[in-house]
Parts: structure tokens; sequence; C-alpha cells
């Protein structure tokens, strides 16, 4: 057991700030520092795409024949975490982390040459279309169907929280190909471009003011056969694969860091007759606790990523990182909104990029971090809520 | 990065295993409580033979010369057994202070006597009313006398005392500053010591010193460097405690999650209920979070005092609460058995409750880590 950082790791982030240090356009940077809602622009997410990709950067964990930097774990722990650090765009997680790995694993050749090119240009924004209006947790129970006719996929049904689908020039579905067998083996995973005849999205106004969360009705929409990937019916095997392959992104441990040092400036910039919120003794007491528990979270995304021994299955130690995770995002924005108490009800619309200018009452960390808080509710409700996480956990790790 | 086990490190589990897993049930612990020490000194012997008293020791006064990691190791598996030996005052605390001392001929002859087995040293430094996590002696004084030095003052809850045949005193030396850390034997005359039990029969005393007259030789580390080997020696005992802790609280899962599946109530297994399901699945999480924790105090052991304390304190933090989600959680599936001493789960709650509050508790810990972030 040696549980100091290797040397070499050290070298190489300081490699990897430099290199973002060059790349990273400052006023991309400062759009996305100052922006109020949670996701970025598309313009200066796409164009980071690209710029990634010219230097070869763009999706450094996939495998290098298709482009991939051929890093270990721990190269991309830190490369990832230097990039939250920076406050580059977010990488369009849908394509480079979702649909990717799943069609470099399990693609035809003809949709590989397709679309892992245009995941990695930044060409394309992707949409994810797999909760429907009655399969949320219950992913399984899903009903849009795909009926082979004449060599193409006639689709029909609705899906819902498909994220971002309004801007997204393609998604990928889970659609029921099979209503004969049982519900987890008569689903197929679909590639379908979102300006099909027969597609209308419809988007969600959400508590925090943004419309990011997306309805997709889909009517008699006809998508080519071969954009089915790999077998039909092993869809659900996929997205299982999907979910497993990325066994520790549901921590968002980059991003929480990020936003924990955040908060660490609003209770330093937040004063009470003279008094930091920082050393309000309450409020210290409940940062240190984030924070450690923060900590913890990190040695527990090493521990999956070293692929420590353990006596319960892996997907257990996943599974804490899921639950965990989405419990810290909601505490460290509560922090940040919690440390300007009545400030921050003010409102702030997500739309105008970058927001109104600072002043001394109204920091420039002031607008968003409300817009944030309030749709990182879904934090413990999307992706398996909190409490099937822990049903899943009790039975992997205690049988029950 | 590697979390796997070295070599000597896999035999070392490989013997606790063999002997603790043994003497690891309610009847030995009882046994064991009702005895004059609380530990079983048989087994003490059994620790020498298999080495582990001599895993911190330096190679040269013939020990193991173990890693932090080792030792974190070791105390994972005692802490499973809820082992009460005193292994971490003598062989964690009192080996740092010794292998800190000024004169290092007479403290590898102790450290030798220790690896043996013959001989155990308890840290007596808690004063009554004084803040658990300072490192300076305020109530008790050594005057210099002749050759050597008058002690007087008294101390509270030093942990093993009972079974020790020194202790290690910490005192405000008369006309000096900082802290001086004294050997004293438990048999010094106006020594006077109050041994009790704790509430997970481990055992501890009060002691009195009037006049204990002591030579030149006593004084194991001089004021100006006393304080500062005293917290890191307290910082160690307090990485072995978490390693004992992280044990107890995958043992107590265990346990419970054993006896879910076995209580019927209603017709069927309690562990089918949701509602139980998900109490075990939070005492999953709090153990696996505590281990993870472990291993960031562990990676900063050996760092600077400031980043070290920090680590430390963030780590006491998750785990000293993460032993309160384990145990008591584990209490309240059990209903009321767990409340009896004839299961399981009520000695691992009150081993978790003594570990959170020796060396500084959850709140004192929560301050210092606050403060090291704030400033």
């Amino acid at each position: 057991m040696e549980l100091r950082l290797d040397p070499d790791l050290e070298t190489f982030r300081t490699q990897v700030r430099a290199f973002i240090d060059r790349v990273l356009p400052a006023d991309m940077k400062e759009r996305q520092r100052r922006k109020v809602a949670n996701n970025a622009a598309v313009p200066d997410l796409l164009q980071w795409m690209r710029i990634l990709d010219d230097h070869g950067r763009a999706v450094p964990h996939w495998p290098e024949e298709f482009g991939g930097c051929g890093w270990s774990p721990m190269q991309l722990f830190i490369f990832n975490e230097e990039l939250y650090k920076a406050d580059a765009p977010e990488f369009d997680w849908g394509g480079t982390h979702m649909l990717g790995p799943v069609l470099y694993t399990y693609g035809s050749d003809y949709l590989k040459d397709k679309f892992l090119p245009m995941i990695r240009e930044g060409a394309t924004m992707w949409a994810q279309g797999f909760s429907e209006p009655g399969s949320g947790s219950d992913l399984a129970s899903l009903r849009t169907s795909a009926d082979l006719v004449d060599g193409k996929y006639i689709v029909n049904g609705q899906k819902i929280w498909t994220s971002g689908a309004a801007h997204a020039d393609w998604g990928f579905f889970l659609v029921r190909t099979d209503k004969s067998v049982k519900p987890q083996r008569g689903i197929s995973f679909l590639i379908i471009k979102m300006d099909t005849p027969g597609i209308t999205v419809r988007q969600i106004p959400q508590i925090n003011g943004e419309a990011h969360l997306c309805e997709v009705f889909l009517d008699n929409v006809e998508v080519p056969a071969d954009q089915l990937i790999g077998e039909p019916g092993m869809g659900w095997t996929y997205a299982k694969f999907l979910l497993e392959h990325e066994r520790t992104t549901s921590s968002f441990i980059y991003w929480s860091k990020r936003e924990l040092a955040r908060a660490k400036d609003i209770a330093r910039g937040e004063t009470m007759d003279g008094r930091r919120v920082a050393d309000d003794p309450a409020f210290r007491a409940r940062f240190a606790r984030a924070e450690a528990d923060l900590l913890a979270l990190e040695w527990s995304v090493l521990r999956v990523l070293a692929h420590e021994e353990f006596d319960a299955p892996e997907a257990a130690a996943a599974s804490v990182l899921k639950i965990r995770g989405s419990e810290l995002q909601q505490e460290i924005t509560m922090l940040q909104v919690d440390a300007m108490g009545a400030k921050s009800l003010r409102f702030f619309d997500a739309a105008p990029v970058p927001p109104p200018a600072p002043t001394d009452v109204w920091p420039d960390y002031a607008p968003g971090r409300t817009t944030v808080a309030l749709i990182n509710r879904a934090a413990t409700i999307y992706g398996g809520s909190k409490q099937i996480q822990k049903n899943i956990l009790a039975k992997l790790a205690f049988g029950l | 990065m590697d979390f796997a086990k070295s070599d000597i490190q896999a035999m070392l589990l490989d013997s606790a295993d063999r002997l603790l897993s043994e003497n690891a049930d309610v009847e030995y612990w009882r046994h064991q409580r009702g005895g004059a020490l609380g530990f079983d000194e048989a087994r003490w012997a059994r620790f020498a033979e298999l080495g582990w008293l001599a895993l911190p020791v330096p190679e040269a006064a013939g020990g193991l010369d173990g890693s932090i990691e080792d030792i974190a190791l070791l105390n994972i598996a005692l802490g499973k057994a809820l082992a009460t030996e005193p292994y971490v005052s003598t062989v964690v605390l009192a080996d740092h202070v010794l292998k800190q001392a000024a004169d290092q001929l007479r403290a590898m002859e102790l450290l030798g006597d220790i690896a043996g087995g013959t001989l155990r040293i308890a840290l007596a430094h808690q004063e009554n009313g004084a803040h658990p996590l300072g490192v300076e002696a305020r109530g008790t004084v050594a005057r210099a006398s002749g050759d050597g030095y008058v002690l007087s003052g008294a101390k509270i809850m030093a942990l093993d005392a009972p079974s020790a045949g020194q202790f290690i005193i910490s005192a405000r030396i008369e006309g000096e500053e900082g802290t001086g850390l004294f050997l004293v034997p438990a048999d010094a005359a106006g020594l006077s010591i109050e041994p009790y039990a704790l509430i997970d029969g481990t055992r501890a005393a009060d002691l009195a010193f009037a006049d204990v007259a002591l030579p030149a030789g006593a004084l194991l580390v001089g004021g100006n460097r006393g304080a500062a080997v005293l917290r890191e020696a307290i910082d160690r005992a307090s990485i072995a405690l978490m390693a004992q802790a992280v044990g107890a609280m995958e043992a107590a899962n265990k346990v419970c999650g054993a006896y879910v599946q076995e209580r019927k109530q209603f017709g069927t297994a309690i562990g089918s209920f949701q509602a139980i399901q998900h109490i075990m699945a939070d005492n999953f999480i709090a153990a696996h979070q505590a281990r993870s924790m472990l291993y960031h105090a562990l990676a900063n052991a050996d760092q600077d005092e400031a980043t070290r304390s920090a680590a430390l304190s963030a780590a006491r933090l998750v785990i000293g609460e993460a032993g309160q989600v384990v145990s008591r959680n584990g209490i309240q599936v059990h209903g009321g058995y767990g409340l009896t001493d004839e299961y399981a789960i009520g000695h691992y709650f009150r081993r978790l409750m003594c570990i959170e509050k020796q060396y500084g508790d959850l709140i004192q810990h929560g301050e210092r880590f606050g403060d090291s972030i704030f400033g």
C-alpha cells in the first residue's frame, strides 16, 4: 500500500495546467466563470471541443485508435480536475462520455466511422433519450417503440428530461423493438437525427428560470436501420455498460471541488457587522464538514479508479460515489447560497451572458449560485434516484 | 498510488486473521472485561512473538521498521476484533516519543523491552479542564532539584495506564518554556494511581504526583521539543485509533447485515423491508467513506504539521461521525437486542464511542479543521 501521489503525476499536472492556460481563450473562460446557469453556451462548448481536438485532447479517455491519449486513470483524473479548476467549458458529456464508449465498443464500422469523429471534433451536440413520462427510476418499463418496416425503424413515443434536446443535432435513444420478451430484453439503442420529420421538442420551463430539460415527441419517425447500435434487444446491456464505464463520473468530484472553493470565496467576501461569514462558528462547522466529506469522496473515487481490492462488489463502491456525490453537490451549492443570506434570493436571468457587471453589493460570485442550487435538487433524482441507489447498494453490499 | 498490500502487509494481516478471529466474540470480550487488566496477557505475549510489538521499532533496536500504513493495517484488524490490548498507547504512542528521546541508547533499550512484550508504557498528558487537543502541560510541574527533578500535579484519563510499567508524563519545567516529557515508573514514590474501566472494557487511570523525585535521565524530551513530539505522537495514535474504528465499523456492518437476514418479523426477514435496506446502505456508505478518510490521513502523515493536522482532523471528523452512524443504526436494526450486553453490536457501539472521544472529539476536530480552512 503506497498512498502518496506519484511525483511524475505532479509533473503531468504542471504540463496540463500550462496547456490549458495556453489554449483556453480568455473571453471563453470569463463567460464560463460568470455564467448564471449550469450549462455553457452551446457555441463555446463546441468551439472548446474543436480547440481540444486540434491538440489531440478532445477525448483523452477513448482508445488511442479513436483519438484517445493513452493516459492512466490518474492522468485522466488530473486532466479533468484541471479543466474544471480553470473554468473551461464542460465536455458535451452525452457524446464524449456516454455515446462514444458504447459506439466504439459495440457499434458497426459504419457507425464508428460516421459518428466518432463528429463527437471528437465538436461538430454536433447530442441528446440522451432514455427517460419517459412513465419510466423514471423504472427505466426498463419504457414504451417508446421502434418497429422495423422495409429496412427502416418507425419510432413512436415520448421521451422526457432530455437535456439540451432543443439545441441537439443528434440523439441516442433507448427504444422498444420487441414487446414479446421480458422488458429488459426488448430494448435497443438507436441513433436518431433530431431534425427528422415527426420529432417535436418542447423545452420545459424549470424552477430556476432555465429551459434546458426537454420533452421529445416522436410521431412515426423514420430511422435508417443501420443506426441501431450493435444487436437489437441489447440496448439495456449497452446502457448498463455505459453507466459502469463511467463509474466515477457520477461523483461530480471535479465540479464539487471547484464549487466548494467558490463557496469559500463567498464566505470570505460576505460580512455581518464587519465579521466574515467564514468566521461564524456554525457556518464554519458546516463548511468543515462538507470539505471533509468531499475529501472522503475524492479518495473513494481514487479507490475505484485504482480498482482497490474490496470485499464487496466494485459496483457497490461506484454506487457510493453516486449517492454521496449528489448529496455533496447539493450541500455545496446550499453553502454558497446560505453564505449570501437573503441576498441569495435575488433572481438572475440565465439568458444574458455575461450577467450584469459586478458591484460591491453584488460581486461576480452572486449571480448564478441560487440558479444552480435550485436545479441541483435534481442531482439526487436523475440517473436513478437516491432511494433506488440505496436499494441497489443494500443488495450489492449485503445481499438484501 | 497503490492500494494493494505489500508482502509484509499481507503476512501481517494473515497472522492477525489467525490470532484474532478465534477470539472476536461477545463471550471473549465479556471474559476479558472481567479480568484484572481488561485484556489477556498471554495474547499480548503472542503479539510479541508475531512481531507486532516490534512493528514501528527501528531495525537497529531489533524491530521491523514498519511504516504508518503497516501500523494502520494491523490496527484495522485489531479494531475488527475489538481487541482491548494497549497497543496504541505502548506501540504507537510511546514508541514515537522514545524514538525522539535525547538519550537514544536508553531509548533503544526500552524499545527492545516493548518489542519483547516485557514493558508497557502509557501516556499521561490530559489534565482536568484542559483542551483535549492542547499539547501544553499546565497543572503538572517539574522542579529542578539536585541532579534531577521533583514532579507535582495531576493527570486524568491516562489510557491503558493500569497495565503500564512506566508512564510518559508531560510537565512544565519550572523556569523554562515549553513542555517536557518525563519517563516515570508506575511504582515511583509519591505517585498515586486511581484505575478505572471505560465503557468499552479498556482501562484508564487518574494519576496524582505528590513531589515525585526523578533522576535527570527521566527527562526524555526537553521543553523546547516536547510539545511538538507529543503532537506527532498523538497524531500517530489518532491514525491507529481511526484504523481501529474503520475495522470496527466494517465488522459491525457484517454483523448487522447477517442479523437483518436472520431476524424475522411479519413472517419475513426484516432485511426485505426498504426502510431497513436504506439504513444498511447508509451504514455501508459511512464505513466506506471512513476508510477513504483513513487513506487521506495516511497519505498526509509525513507532511508538515499544518497539512498533517488538517488532514487528520478532517479524517477524525468523517470517521468519528461514521462510527456513530454505523453503530447507532446498528443498534436500531437490532431492536431491543441491540441494547443487551449479549449481542456484539452494543460492544462495537461502545468501542466506537470511546474512539470518537479520545485525543479530541468530533467538535474539536471540526473546529481545528475549520480553522485550517479559513485561518
